[in-house]
């Protein structure tokens, strides 16, 4: 599907995506501030970290999943299936919440463990896997809890990491930064972030150059499905109730947020960085709008279509140069001629 | 055999549950409730004949579902207005063709990833479509359901049409060059420009086809009732994209037959009603097709690892 | 430099995307600012759904007679966060007063919670909050009211004996899970002739709820009645009862709107429609959180006189729209919404 290009080329395309990308944010922001008299109040930027810390998460950790070429369908349902087992375990075995909150982050390396499984193991693609599963852990929180099953009346204790502030900032985004800064320097200040690139480019190609690539997959994987069940404890603490429908469509706002970080959904390519600026792009275009008085529809059309326009930024210049190259053979073109 | 080993293992497997049906629930086999059923699949299936060119040709399209919302709405609009049925049929098969067609443009032209191009027009359509309708249902006149026909005429016409759209798409993919593309631009897309074909444009072609089927299957399912639901098609996506692979059509393109995506379909189509003969709770439903299409693929990959070593 | 032009181009775009929006809503910003005019922010419990459609357009005329800006918006996905999400944009927005239909009652009581520490008026309509976070509830028919309501006059159509199954939105959703039980508690203290057979979702889809009531009738060949609790469902298995060729024989119930059903009603393919007055439903909601802004509606009242509609009893701290209605055959003409 993709057209080989090379490293240095993409590097400087994603290098500019980034730049193109902060200033959307920052665009975004000045316009919204413009209009919405308390948009840029504290209180409201802290309402736009609390809620982009799920997706955030989901994002973060789709990231390395998508740099191996792969992808994972299953996370939304997963955070909804450690959600409710989260619950189960507080309520009904009677665990502390901390206790609690450890065995899921268990079962969620398990639930990403049984991907990793069958994409490492059996060779079968990651998409189709995911969407397997996504159908089967979304089934099995809604029998487990026969659909009607709700979990509330947490301690305080718990919901003050979802509601509250800690140290000046909401509790949950501290946890959100430390996931991100693990992910970052693990995708860009380690060799498992390179090795997650190469096979990304090309499995086969990593795999001759001795790079361990089943057991890369499976870690990213399972990495995957720990991220996932830390996000459901996070989202019950903000909610305050845990129920088998919790996180539907996740899956989608992360992939588009990692996409629209720059990260090129054939593999190989992109920053973590990206990723954020992507979230916070859709997390202040959600929020602003509310502001802005525009119903919900226009936030769901609007980043449609900036997905589409980041996508047709990265490619114009190429095409450019491609349809400059052969209408006109010589003379070679000049950087400084690609103007209009 | 081994050729067909996929197909086969999915017909067996449609055989099995409709065997336990038998032994446990033979009320199932009611010809007036089968045919019903057939009538409200087959506009599924003929989305998942479409989608299978497109996985094949190493594509994606997950926006169908709302394409087919905005096809049967503007239909369901049109023939408010009393608008003669042949003329509505036309518009929303080509108003499908023209939403492929931007999908197509986007993938084949800029070269995007379709899987990221398509979730985009898939949110951009259903909340389009949602800001302008709000959800309200379009009451349509009586001389459309069924075409006109009688209610059994009607649903023997629409079971037909999808059936000979199967079997039209299945004989072109494997017996005429224009089908025999599809597949060479799956299997290597670069090796297929070298030996002359122009990918781009064969892959633009399978995304309007998928468009074209699409804006027709909405058709299909406008004239079943006397109102259109501005919320059809939710889910279609998954619906076709699981028909697909478990009729063994491989993701990643150049692999897989039609007829087995029939098989698929009918699997899956058989298993919610089936449950619902078996008196199985409901909640188990969604577990029990992520189940089956984890199945269908560990099935298809053991046997894969066992043939290469 | 020059290749950042076509990224700086998708911002200019989305630029010009949002550019659009400040001009609807500024002269609305500056109004609220300049005149102090009361902002309601109106919440359903989904986007997109004919019911509270109707419920808006009550909503819009008594917003307009009482002169008071009206926020209306909700989720468009079926996640449950998605509601406190857009409840806690308004408290940042400074709203005066927010009237919340709840789609999860614990989940989303956290959010107006917060919102009366702010200062922020909270009322409920449709389906309450838990009671201490909000005033009053604008209340339609209790659970037990449909419920009981439902049930009954599914063992009228069948004088108490007999199979029926419900077709109901998701397995999930809330109202969903609470109407079923007070059906299924009617059941068993009342009918014991009757059997429920068979409980399915439809995932609010018209298309859906035909599938499964076509499935549901081939499975229970003694199948008398379909009870169906949410709108879609109604038409939905309406259609398929007479494609069937079984009307009369499998008799269809449901709430639903009157629009959506007038058709099934009138061939007699549906037996009767439960539904009280969207409209009404959604005016007396805004009146009540002008009033509870304004200081004219306080705790302990014993009834709201709406400038509209007449007066209103007050119970505890619901305030009662009054008795649902049944729509059949004889008087769904009367009925235009």
């Amino acid at each position: 599907m993709s057209a080989p290009v090379q490293t240095s080329r993409w590097k400087a395309i994603v290098l500019r995506h980034e730049t193109a990308l902060l200033a959307v944010v920052v665009i975004e922001w000045l316009c919204f501030n413009a209009i919405g008299p308390r948009f840029g109040s504290l209180d409201n930027t802290f309402d736009i970290l609390r809620h982009s810390v799920e997706i955030g998460l989901l994002a973060l950790v789709m990231t390395p999943v998508i740099l191996t070429g792969g992808i994972d369908l299953s996370v939304g349902s997963l955070l909804g299936l450690c959600a409710i087992l989260f619950g189960k375990l507080w309520r009904d075995a009677g665990l502390s919440p901390l206790t609690a909150g450890g065995c899921t982050l268990v079962i969620g390396a398990l639930a990403g463990g049984l991907n990793a499984g069958l994409i490492t193991g059996l060779r079968l693609p990651p998409l189709i896997v995911t969407l397997g599963t996504y159908s089967l852990f979304r089934g099995l929180a809604e029998a487990i809890t026969r659909g009607a099953d709700t979990f509330t009346n947490f301690p305080a204790s718990f919901l003050f990491l979802g509601q509250e502030r800690w140290l000046g900032l909401p509790t949950q985004a501290w946890l959100f930064g430390a996931v991100a800064a693990g992910v970052w320097l693990l995708v860009h200040r380690t060799t498992f972030g390179r090795s997650f690139r190469a096979i990304g480019f090309s499995p086969e190609g990593a795999r001759y150059a001795g790079l361990p690539v089943q057991r890369r997959l499976t870690l990213v994987y399972v990495l995957a499905g720990v991220i996932a069940a830390l996000a459901a404890v996070i989202y019950t603490a903000r909610l305050g109730q845990a129920k088998a429908d919790a996180a539907t469509g996740y899956e989608l706002f992360a992939i588009t947020a990692v996409v629209l970080g720059g990260t090129s959904i054939f593999g190989g390519v992109g920053t973590v960085h990206g990723t954020l600026l992507g979230v916070a792009a859709i997390a202040v275009l959600n929020n602003g709008l509310v502001h802005a008085r525009q119903p919900r529809e226009v936030a769901g059309m609007l980043t449609g279509a900036l997905l589409l326009l980041a996508l047709s930024g990265s490619v114009a210049p190429k095409l450019w140069a491609a349809w400059r190259a052969r209408s006109r053979p010589s003379p070679p073109p000049t950087p400084s001629s690609t103007t209009s | 055999m081994n050729r067909y080993f996929r197909e086969l293992s999915v017909a067996g497997a449609l055989l099995l549950v409709l065997a336990v049906m038998a032994i446990f629930a033979p009320g199932f086999f009611q010809p007036q409730p089968l045919l019903s059923l057939a009538t409200r699949e087959a506009p599924t299936l003929v989305v998942a004949c479409g989608m299978a060119l497109v996985i094949i040709g190493r594509q994606i399209d997950i926006s169908v579902g709302s394409q087919f919302a905005v096809c049967s709405v503007c239909a369901g609009l049109l023939a408010a207005q009393n608008v003669p049925t042949a003329l509505v049929a036309l518009a929303a098969v080509t108003l499908g063709a023209g939403l492929g067609a931007i999908n197509g443009l986007l993938v084949a032209g800029l070269r995007l990833p379709s899987i990221v191009v398509t979730l985009a027009t898939m949110v951009t359509w259903r909340e389009a479509l949602r800001w302008q309708r709000q959800g309200a249902f379009v009451n349509l006149p009586d001389s459309l359901q069924w075409l006109g026909l009688s209610q059994s005429a009607g649903q023997w016409t629409l079971v037909g049409l999808a059936v000979a759209l199967l079997a039209v798409l299945a004989y072109v993919t494997r017996h005429i060059s224009a089908g025999r593309l599809v597949y060479a631009v799956g299997t290597d897309a670069e090796a297929a420009r070298l030996a002359g074909i122009r990918p781009q444009v064969v892959t633009f072609g399978t995304f309007v086809l998928l468009g074209t089927l699409t804006g027709l299957a909405a058709m299909m399912n406008v004239v079943q009732s006397p109102q259109v639901d501005p919320k059809s098609g939710t889910g279609l996506e998954l619906k076709a994209i699981a028909a697909v692979v478990v009729g063994g059509v491989a993701i990643s393109g150049g692999r897989g037959r039609l007829w087995g995506v029939f098989a698929g379909l009918l699997l899956l189509a058989c298993v919610a009603p089936a449950l619902t003969h078996l008196h199985v709770e409901a909640y188990w439903e969604k577990a029990i097709q992520g189940a089956i299409i984890l199945l269908a693929v560990v099935a298809d990959g053991v046997r894969s690892r066992k043939s290469n070593r | 430099m020059k290749k950042l032009l076509p990224l700086f181009l998708t911002a200019a775009l989305l630029l010009a995307g949002c550019g659009k929006s400040p001009e609807a809503s500024a002269g609305a910003t500056q109004a609220s600012g300049g005149a102090k005019k009361i902002t309601v922010a109106l919440l359903p419990k989904s986007k997109g759904n004919a019911y509270f459609i109707s419920c808006k357009a009550g909503a819009e005329k008594a917003a307009k007679a009482l002169g008071v800006d009206l926020l209306f918006d909700g989720p468009t996905d079926t996640d449950p966060a998605k509601q406190n999400e857009i409840v806690e944009n308004w408290i940042t927005l400074g709203v005066d007063v927010i009237a919340a239909a709840c789609d999860n009652k614990e989940g989303i009581s956290t959010a107006l919670r917060k919102a009366q520490s702010k200062g922020i008026k909270v009322i409920t309509y449709d389906a309450d909050a838990l009671p201490d976070a909000r005033a009053f509830f604008v209340n339609q028919a209790t659970p037990e009211g449909i419920g009981y309501g439902l049930m009954d006059e599914a063992a009228r159509l069948l004088n108490g004996e007999g199979e029926f199954a419900i077709i109901l939105a998701t397995l999930t959703a809330g109202n969903q899970q609470e109407w079923l039980r007070h059906i299924k508690n009617r059941l068993a203290e009342k009918y014991p002739k009757m059997t429920l057979v068979a409980t399915r979702p439809c995932d609010d889809l018209k298309d859906k709820a035909q599938s499964e009531a076509t499935a549901l009738m081939g499975a229970n060949a003694n199948l008398k009645l379909i009870m169906n609790i949410c709108s879609p469902a109604v038409p939905g298995a309406a259609e398929a009862v007479k494609q069937a060729g079984k009307a009369g024989k499998v008799k269809v119930i449901g709430l639903g709107l009157p629009s959506e059903n007038r058709r099934y009603v009138k061939e007699g393919v549906t037996d009767s429609i439960i539904l009280w007055k969207t409209e009404d439903l959604g005016a007396l909601t805004v009146e009540a959180a002008v009033a509870l802004v304004k200081g004219t509606l306080k705790a302990g009242d014993k009834s709201f006189q709406s400038s509209a509609m007449g007066e209103f009893e007050i119970k505890g701290d619901n305030l009662l729209l009054g008795k649902p209605f049944v729509f059949n055959k004889d008087n769904i003409d009367q009925f235009n919404f």
